[in-house]
């Protein structure tokens, strides 16, 4: 039997509201300005991103609206991202304009065709199954591992965003609540060595209800907290015993920052009602909280699903697409008003993406290789990092026929590239991707 | 602080053998209190213990009752077994046709005078309905195991809320599982893909052929996901469940995408079945009723590579590609192991002995009479194993989170509580599992998800977390300590959800108390520690509100891991 060290357990137990206090991190000065958060927003259900980013000149867009058939963009709605140098190749889907509007401003930045991969594939590799490929391809919860873990070879009892999480506790000494937050549940990326993000709702209030301040409540409550420590050698209960224990601690610290009626970040999201939207505005707020909660490296989560568009595509990417620009754009222009502009990085990460030959049934099958956004005041953006697919199946990009894009740029390169700018050294991202060195270079510039 | 007595109490010992049912057993121990008396010996001569008797329910049933315990003692698990495969399926009732999209008439207004109309969204556009009776019949309808393993079938072959939100279509589907939970699980895999619900939700409805002049190909949901979910999995497995290994050490795949796209080729030309009195036609609408119909000029013609070496031969029809298909994914050597785990993983303990999984698999290839996938006997052999059985569980890892509709169900029948189901089905999608409305096809949470920092399973962690810890907590709340919900005025036959502790209460002497919530609620399995704390926290009560020391009992136990995880 494994037994688990659960950083906040002892805390609860005490009664203690400042986790910070229990030393478990090594100590570290830093100052309050070296604040640095990722937000990882995972669109599930593998995101066609063959009609997020659309070509739109004359030849590309004739070969594009051959092949896509009934799915293709009418080329006039296309929202053109201008490039440097004036040069104009692609445009965003029609339901996008926020994310068009932090194109040209500089906050947004596409990277193309990243996947998973073992180490570079060249199409002859693939066909001639000479070199090793992710383990199974095209299946939705393994490359959501694959994509959340960067690893690809096996699978992986953590993600990425945890393991770079547990190289930055000591910048996390005087944190009051877990470094890794989630507003969409348990998720693998937020999966570190012994630790799992906390996961907080989004909306009604976050904590244990029915004890008031008398005596015989306060009994109760004891008891309750008592419970926790007891009865601890068998596997399950302890973890559920952890779970609570974590829970208490953190809702008494987060519940007036998630419940504040007088958070800036608020009025950015006036509007918004979507479950996906108030995810960010829940994040939003605990990045505003920063200075209180202590908190100097953070990951977030939040998730958007339904992408997985077997049949009805033009209807239900519209309808994801209309839910993920407007809270996408509250978001950036809340980092702005708070002054965490350059401090947070926001970036996609979705199973794959589909074929470009659509189905019989107006949808599209799993495919591979799909593009990606990153929006945040540090991003180089109104750019297309990496090489777009020739979008032709069976071409040269092809894995098969229906076109799944062989990806150019692995998720290690895509992942390391948002570790380098929170902070990880050469070593870091080694111990955090330990299949990066297969990839050259490691890491791409976009932030 | 609290007082006691012991003419009380000897009142409480009576009580505690009411509710414990016929006999007691002898082993059913675990009592905070050492000075409790010996219960009598058992009726018959050599019954299951009580211990034994309450976790086997546990795992049977929505939750142990008394009256259950008492029977079982009487009859033994085999008859009690015998009984439940043989109980009329309930069933989803009041449902009837409606179309895909609502009329403009359909609408929901609560707060007005109601009619049909003013809660027709709510009644028939959402699973309202459905969910409310999930509960109702789970707390109350004999054929406990049957809608047991018909849950957990829902888990596996799933279909959502998400796209599935006409209630009349959800409860065909259920009443559907509800009829096959212990039939061949031949006739299940073909219930299950013919079904216009799952045809709906995988897209193997109106999935045409290869179209050459528009470039398209038959669509891969289907075909991918009943592999992959509903049958075999990803990698070849030894019967003990654990994978096999190629000559590198790598588990070797089932499939590729070649015969992804076999099957997918196999599941065209069906579409949804004509609506009484419509001619049918390609396409029909969306209609949940009945079960699939083909059209053979929409079925792919070519050959199609599938599973243990098969292809099937160009020119056959929808149906005839259909049986070949079903029957190749059915004698796959995967099937025992991959489904015979998980459904031990639903009932029984999350971390299942290889040697568990082998003994349910060969009872899956034979049910002792040749017959390969009678699911009936395989519930029998993991109810009856050996690992499952005996008073307490013998390894740390053994028991399962209860999720969160179990939780739910199990404290409700455990303390004779009543509901219609409204507060249960409002209060469960924040404890992460909205009644049939997962995210997608994966369930709510995987069968391979495991601790943090482990190798230890435990799916129900996979929604599990300081949220919805919290709401389960807070659930005891409401129901143990705000006295539930009262009636909804606008469900017909409301009754709201409670809990009569007052029996409970009668009980005024503590230690007795708490034993008997141990015996009633955890298999006498509370430790003296976890019992001396409650202990402290009741003897803080007042001792003038006849209901504090009861409720302030049940809601820590009820609120505790050790509860919470059922072992």
């Amino acid at each position: 039997m494994q037994r688990r060290k659960f950083l906040l357990h002892a805390g609860a137990l005490a009664g203690t509201a400042a986790l910070g206090q229990m030393g478990v991190f090594a100590s570290r000065a830093a100052t309050a300005s070296d604040y640095k958060a990722l937000v990882c927003l995972f669109l599930y259900g593998g995101n066609d991103s063959n009609n997020m980013v659309v070509p739109v000149d004359s030849a590309g867009y004739a070969n594009y609206a051959s092949v896509r058939a009934d799915l293709a963009l009418p080329q006039a709605q296309l929202l053109p991202l201008q490039e440097s140098g004036g040069v104009l190749r692609y445009g965003f889907h029609p339901a996008l304009p926020g994310l068009q509007g932090l194109w040209t401003s500089g906050n947004l930045a596409v990277v193309a065709n990243v996947g998973t991969l073992v180490q570079p594939l060249t199409q002859a590799q693939y066909l001639s199954n000479s070199t090793q490929k992710p383990a199974t391809l095209f299946s939705h919860i393994d490359q959501q591992h694959e994509w959340q873990s960067s690893i690809s070879t096996t699978s992986s009892n953590t993600g990425w965003g945890g393991r770079l999480s547990d190289q930055f506790n000591s910048l996390n000494a005087n944190s009051s609540v877990p470094p890794m937050i989630s507003t969409g549940g348990n998720n693998l990326f937020v999966t570190a060595a012994a630790t799992q993000a906390l996961v907080i709702p989004v909306s009604g209030s976050f904590g244990l209800n029915g004890f008031s301040s008398s005596g015989a409540d306060a009994a109760r409550r004891s008891a309750l907290v008592s419970l926790l420590g007891v009865d601890r050698d068998a596997d399950l209960t302890s973890a559920a015993q952890d779970v609570m224990s974590g829970a208490l601690s953190s809702s008494a610290i987060l519940n007036p920052i998630l419940t504040s009626s007088t958070a800036t970040v608020a009025q950015y999201f006036t509007g918004l009602t979507t479950n996906f939207a108030l995810q960010l505005l829940a994040i939003a707020k605990v990045i505003e909280a920063q200075s209180e909660l202590g908190a100097q490296r953070q990951v977030f989560l939040a998730t958007l699903g339904s992408f997985d568009t077997h049949t009805d595509e033009l209807n239900q990417q519209q309808a994801l697409f209309a839910q993920l620009d407007p809270a996408l754009s509250a978001f950036n222009a809340a980092m702005a008003a708070i002054g965490a502009g350059s401090s947070v990085t926001t970036f996609t990460l979705s199973d794959f993406s589909r074929t470009f030959s659509p189905n019989t049934g107006g949808g599209s099958d799993h495919a591979w290789g799909s593009h990606h956004l990153v929006m945040g005041g540090a991003v180089h953006g109104g750019q297309i990092y990496g090489t777009m697919p020739t979008l032709t199946p069976a071409g040269p990009d092809d894995a098969g026929t229906e076109g799944r894009w062989i990806p150019t740029i692995a998720v290690d390169q895509y992942a390391a590239t948002l570790a380098a700018w929170f902070g990880a050294d050469a070593s870091t991202l080694a111990t955090v991707l330990p299949n990066l060195a297969a990839f050259s270079p490691s890491t791409l510039n976009f932030v | 602080m609290r007082g006691f007595s012991i003419r009380v109490y000897a009142g409480t010992a009576v009580l505690l053998l009411a509710m414990a049912g016929c006999g007691g057993g002898g082993s059913g121990g675990g009592s905070g209190g050492a000075s409790i008396p010996a219960t009598p010996p058992p009726p018959t001569p050599s019954p299951p213990t009580v211990a034994d008797t309450s976790r086997f329910l546990d795992q049977a049933t929505f939750g142990v009752t008394a009256g259950d315990v008492g029977l079982v003692q009487v009859i033994g698990f085999q008859a009690y077994l015998a009984q439940q495969l043989a109980a009329t399926p309930s069933q989803y009732s009041g449902f009837s046709y409606t179309p895909h999209t609502a009329p403009a008439t359909c609408q929901y207004h609560p707060a007005t005078p109601t009619d049909a109309s003013s809660l027709c969204s709510r009644d028939q556009y959402s699973l309202f309905q459905v969910q409310r009776q999930f509960f109702t019949h789970a707390l109350s309808d004999a054929d406990q195991l049957r809608q047991r393993v018909a849950f957990a079938l829902s888990q596996i072959f799933v279909v959502s809320g998400v796209e599935i939100y006409e209630a009349y279509g959800m409860a065909d589907y259920q009443n559907m599982l509800l009829n096959d939970a212990f039939a061949n699980f031949r006739s299940l895999l073909q219930d299950v893909t013919l079904s216009p619900v799952m045809g709906h939700y995988l897209n193997m409805a109106d999935n045409d052929k290869t179209n050459a002049a528009l470039g398209t190909s038959p669509n891969e949901n289907y075909g991918r996901e009943v592999l992959q979910l509903f049958s075999i999995g990803l990698y070849q497995l030894n019967p003990d469940g654990s994978q096999m290994l190629d000559g590198t050490g790598a588990p070797i795949p089932t499939y590729d995408q070649n015969v992804i796209e076999g099957f997918s080729s196999v599941f065209t030309g069906w579409t949804f079945p004509p609506l009484a009195g419509a001619a049918s036609q390609w396409t029909n609408p969306i209609n949940y009723d009945g079960t699939m119909v083909a059209f053979d000029s929409h079925h792919e013609p070519g050959t199609k590579l599938l599973l243990n070496g098969l292809t099937l031969p160009a020119g056959q029809t929808s149906a005839q590609d259909l049986q070949m298909a079903l029957d190749d994914i059915f004698n796959h050597p995967n099937v025992g192991p991959f489904i015979g785990k998980q459904l031990i993983q639903h009932l029984v303990t999350s971390n299942p002995s290889p040697a568990y999984i082998a003994r349910v698999s060969a009872v899956f290839a034979d049910n002792g009479s040749g017959v390969r996938g009678d699911m009936g006997a395989v519930v029998q052999a993991i109810l009856t194993d050996p690992e499952a059985r005996g008073d307490a569980p013998t390894t740390a890892n053994f028991g399962r989170l209860r999720e969160p509709a179990l939780f739910i169900t199990a404290m409700l029948r455990s303390l004779g509580g009543q509901s219609d189901g409204v507060l249960p089905r409002n209060a469960i999608s924040a404890m992460g599992q909205p009644m049939f409305t997962p995210q997608t096809v994966f369930n709510f949470y995987p069968p391979s998800f495991v601790l943090p920092g482990t190798e230890t399973l435990a799916p129900e962690f996979g929604i599990e977390n300081a949220a919805t810890a919290l709401a389960r907590a807070n659930f005891v709340n409401t129901v143990i300590m705000q006295g539930g919900a009262k009636p909804d005025p606008t469900v017909t036959g409301s009754t709201g959800t409670s809990i009569d502790l007052t029996a409970l209460s009668a009980i005024t002497y503590p230690d007795g108390l708490i034993a008997q919530l141990n015996q009633t609620l955890m298999h006498g399995s509370l430790s003296s520690a976890a019992s001396a704390v409650i202990l402290a926290a009741v003897n803080a009560q007042s001792a003038t509100d006849p209901l504090a020391a009861a409720r302030t009992a049940s809601y820590l136990m009820l609120s505790s891991a050790q509860y919470q995880v059922e072992r």
